[in-house]
């Protein structure tokens, strides 16, 4: 019998299963893939909470200041490169434009405008979907005033793949800066770089080095070997792009943060159904097992809670049909909220869409949205499941996920 | 199939967003190699069943299952790859180095004739294997690399026949045990070790006289003699599955054949062999789930590090024997969770793809090593029997079955 079992291996789910096991309960994290992590910038984006906190029904109505407060903090705690500022801050894409974010790696925050410098591009050889052109005409327009360049690196472990004429992924790139190799070529490149800036005695600029595919946290000290990190200029990491490899390692990380904890995670497994009973005294059943497909048999875990993480219509944890005829939850087929109108024709406008999802009374309990009743007593929803929301347009992503994640964790 | 294997057999399920393939442990070391999305969903649209000709990578997949176990949308990734090679090997050879590789897939997909020979005089068989000119031929001749960690052999574990028959299965508790090839072949005492441990907790072992899974012949390309295994052995097995007995596996590679593939198989056993197949420690944590597994466990004071097996993972039960050592007082274990040992049965033996094992396995390595200089543990423990011969290749410490541990607590 499992503490609590949580059924997603994404963000939201991680959360909830490190802060889980972190408190000391058996924990199991039931997940088919590796989920939307892959697709993560590396920001956690948690929008205008104070105004959100007024839209009717938005998941943040849920928790209070102070909830919303301890996720973050928790993700600091876990992942302490992760910096929130009193000012707004700001962190390149990879197409050199320039986005806003609410707790970022601070080796990605930017500096400020006003100050006068020199960027530094530097483009690794055949890095995959990056146009190099684009990028710095994108970061000349940003930051008016500044200088802005680009410089090609290369490292010799990837010359085979790029004799082949083959693109190298930002994540196979990114696994080269965090090895020894990596660490030496950056180093003599910034090194050059410093050097020829003083032989060239211009008035001292602030010179900074951007350079993406790099990913400097989320550090397993108990798992990897350190490498300096130390350059003679500062090094800008850009936001990421699919597949990530800040997703890639910060997926890592929290798997490792599960099992170090004492938490376990049952990987390829899919989850089928759920059984219970009424409960006594309410129209809410107890679940009393979950239904795991596994290779070649179901399997039958018991867990005291359960935790719904399986995300939303991207995620895979919301079902639609053909011509929508069928729209469904896919693991408890939980009643969902429908809107009435499906999409709007303006690509960036607020889709109706986005909006669907699990209602859940303030314990995070699913609700049947006719009758307003809970449905399932031991059941809590946590991240892209739950309903009234909209990632793209709210900009709340990681903050949902991150604080209903943590939330939930302390209801086990 | 229920409607979601479908979709996921579909290749429309495949969304591109490459995620496989910036996990394919083989991918970061070969530049030749297209990946899994390139090999499997991709090329799978212009096979559809039939073989391209020159199609030559698709030996390189090593059959691990990450992309499958990665993938968000549930593709059936290394079965497209299967598919692919079994179509494939009904295209005639012709050269000269076509024939080397068709010997050595002979050579190294018979594990059990290897097996049979090797334990006929052991200690004459190390010995040879040991002398360099055997393995500068053995690389010459074969391409079988001479610095690939070659398993030893030792006493083979005796079949043990039912000999109640098939009235003896109904009268007291008793389980099939599957060893495969290596632990029948090579270490042997692992299996009598398991032995004692099943009947410990109250079950009598049978060992019926079984060929080799077959799983190490379709990584060689003999898909015919895979299959006549699988149909040989489920027809020894078929008694026992219609008595409902379990069948337990050690090797967690034999054991998701046992699984995945041998239900495929047209017999009628072929139905039951999912179902009553189950890795040791998943069998042991369903008798303590029951309350029937023994608790008398002695302190065991020593620490480990695991390694999950790649096809421990792709079986979706999680880590049930870090479930089962965590009961064990004095136990202290780190799941390392490091990437796949690069070994792959019998992969990282080949002359041409020794060095790229090495390279794929170097992540756990350093986790291992890591793991040692601070002294967080002493030895490492891992299901999977080569890779434990991996593993001791790569760092020199002593790996050991989990049932090892369990049996020093059980003072066995």
């Amino acid at each position: 019998m499992w503490d609590a079992i949580v059924v997603g291996g994404g963000l939201a789910g991680c959360i909830a299963g490190i802060r889980a096991a972190q408190r000391g309960k058996k924990v199991l994290i039931v997940t088919e893939g590796v989920g939307t992590l892959y697709n993560f910038s590396g920001i956690f984006d948690y929008g205008d909470v104070e105004r959100l906190r007024e839209v009717p029904k938005h998941p943040y109505t849920l928790f209070d200041s102070q909830a919303i407060a301890q996720g973050q903090n928790f993700v600091q705690e876990i992942c302490p490169e992760y910096v929130v500022n009193e000012k707004r801050q700001f962190a390149f894409t990879v197409l050199g434009t320039v986005r806003q974010g609410d707790l970022m790696p601070s080796s990605m925050v930017l500096p400020d405008r006003q100050e006068q410098g020199e960027f530094v591009l530097l483009v690794p050889e055949g890095l995959k979907d990056f146009f190099p052109e684009t990028v710095v005409a994108n970061m000349a327009r940003e930051f008016p005033g500044w200088l802005v360049s680009a410089e090609k690196i290369q490292v010799e472990a990837l010359a085979a793949w790029t004799r082949l004429g083959k693109n190298v992924s930002s994540i196979d790139y990114a696994a080269i800066w965090r090895s020894k190799e990596g660490q030496k070529v950056l180093a003599n490149k910034i090194e050059e770089l410093n050097r020829q800036r003083q032989v060239a005695g211009k008035s001292p600029r602030k010179v900074v080095v951007v350079l993406p595919s790099l990913v400097k946290e989320y550090y397993d000290a108990s798992r990897t070997k350190p490498y300096g990190n130390e350059w003679s200029l500062p090094v800008l990491e850009m936001s990421s792009f699919v597949p990530s490899p800040h997703g890639r390692y910060f997926a890592e990380y929290l798997k490792h943060r599960v099992t170090d904890w004492g938490g376990e995670v049952m990987i390829g497994a899919r989850v089928l159904a759920l059984n219970g009973e009424l409960t006594s005294g309410s129209k809410a059943r107890e679940c009393q097992e979950l239904i795991v497909q596994s290779m070649g048999k179901s399997l039958s875990l018991r867990g005291r809670k359960i935790i719904l993480a399986t995300g939303g219509l991207l995620g895979g944890g919301i079902k639609v049909g053909m011509e929508r005829k069928s729209i469904r939850e896919g693991v408890l087929d939980l009643p969902l909220f429908v809107p009435q109108e499906w999409s709007k024709p303006q690509f960036f406008a607020a889709q109706p869409f986005a909006q669907i999802g699990v209602e859940t009374d303030q314990f995070m309990r699913p609700l049947d949205p006719a009758s307003g009743q809970v449905v399932w007593d031991n059941v809590h929803v946590i991240g892209r499941m739950l309903a009234h929301w909209d990632p793209w347009t709210q900009k709340c992503g990681g903050g949902v996920s991150v604080t209903s994640g943590y939330a939930a964790a302390e209801l086990i | 199939m229920d409607s979601r294997e479908e979709l996921a057999a579909r290749l429309d399920a495949c969304q591109k967003c490459n995620v496989c393939t910036a996990q394919c442990p083989v991918g970061k070391v070969n530049p030749h190699f297209m990946g899994p999305k390139g090999l499997g969903p991709d090329r799978e649209r212009y096979r559809r069943g039939q073989s391209i000709l020159d199609e030559r990578t698709l030996d390189d997949c090593s059959n691990c299952k990450t992309c499958e176990i990665t993938c968000p949308s549930g593709v059936k990734i290394t079965e497209m790859i299967l598919g692919a090679r079994r179509a494939a090997s009904r295209v005639p050879h012709n050269n000269r180095s076509g024939m080397k590789l068709l010997l050595r897939g002979y050579v190294l997909g018979r594990a059990e004739y290897l097996g049979k020979l090797g334990v006929i005089w052991p200690t004459m068989t190390n010995q040879v294997l040991k002398l360099k000119l055997v393995r500068l031929a053995l690389d010459k001749a074969l391409g079988i690399s001479e610095n690939g960690p070659l398993p030893a052999y030792g006493k083979p574990l005796k079949v043990q026949a039912d000999k109640g028959g098939r009235n003896g299965a109904r009268a007291g508790k008793q389980v099939v045990y599957f060893p495969g090839c290596y632990t029948r072949y090579n270490e042997a005492e692992t299996g009598r070790v398991m032995t004692k441990v099943l009947e410990h907790v109250g079950y009598k072992t049978i060992i019926p006289d079984f060929h080799c899974c077959g799983l190490p012949l379709e990584a060689n390309g003999q898909f015919d003699k895979a299959h006549k295994n699988g149909l040989y052995n489920l027809e020894l097995m078929r008694p026992y599955l219609e008595a409902g007995m379990p069948i337990i596996t050690s090797c967690t590679s034999c054991g998701l054949t046992l699984k995945e593939d041998y239900p495929k198989l047209q017999t009628t056993s072929a139905q039951l062999i999912g179902a009553q197949t189950y890795d040791l420690f998943e069998f042991l944590w369903q008798l303590y789930e029951k309350g029937e597994l023994p608790l008398d466990f002695q302190e065991v004071q020593a620490s480990y590090g695991y390694h999950p097996p790649c096809h421990l993972k792709a079986q979706g039960i999680g880590t049930p024997a870090l479930r089962i050592l965590g009961l064990i007082p004095g136990v202290k274990i780190r799941n390392l969770d490091a990437g796949c040992c690069g070994l792959s049965g019998s992969y990282g033996f080949k002359a041409e793809k020794y060095d790229k094992a090495m390279k794929i396995g170097s992540a756990l390595f350093e986790a291992i090593n890591v793991g040692v200089g601070r002294g967080d543990f002493q030895g490492m423990t891992t299901e999977c029997g080569v890779c434990k011969v991996q593993i001791q290749h790569g760092t020199g410490l002593p790996t050991e079955h989990p049932v090892r541990i369990l049996a020093k607590a059980y003072r066995l």
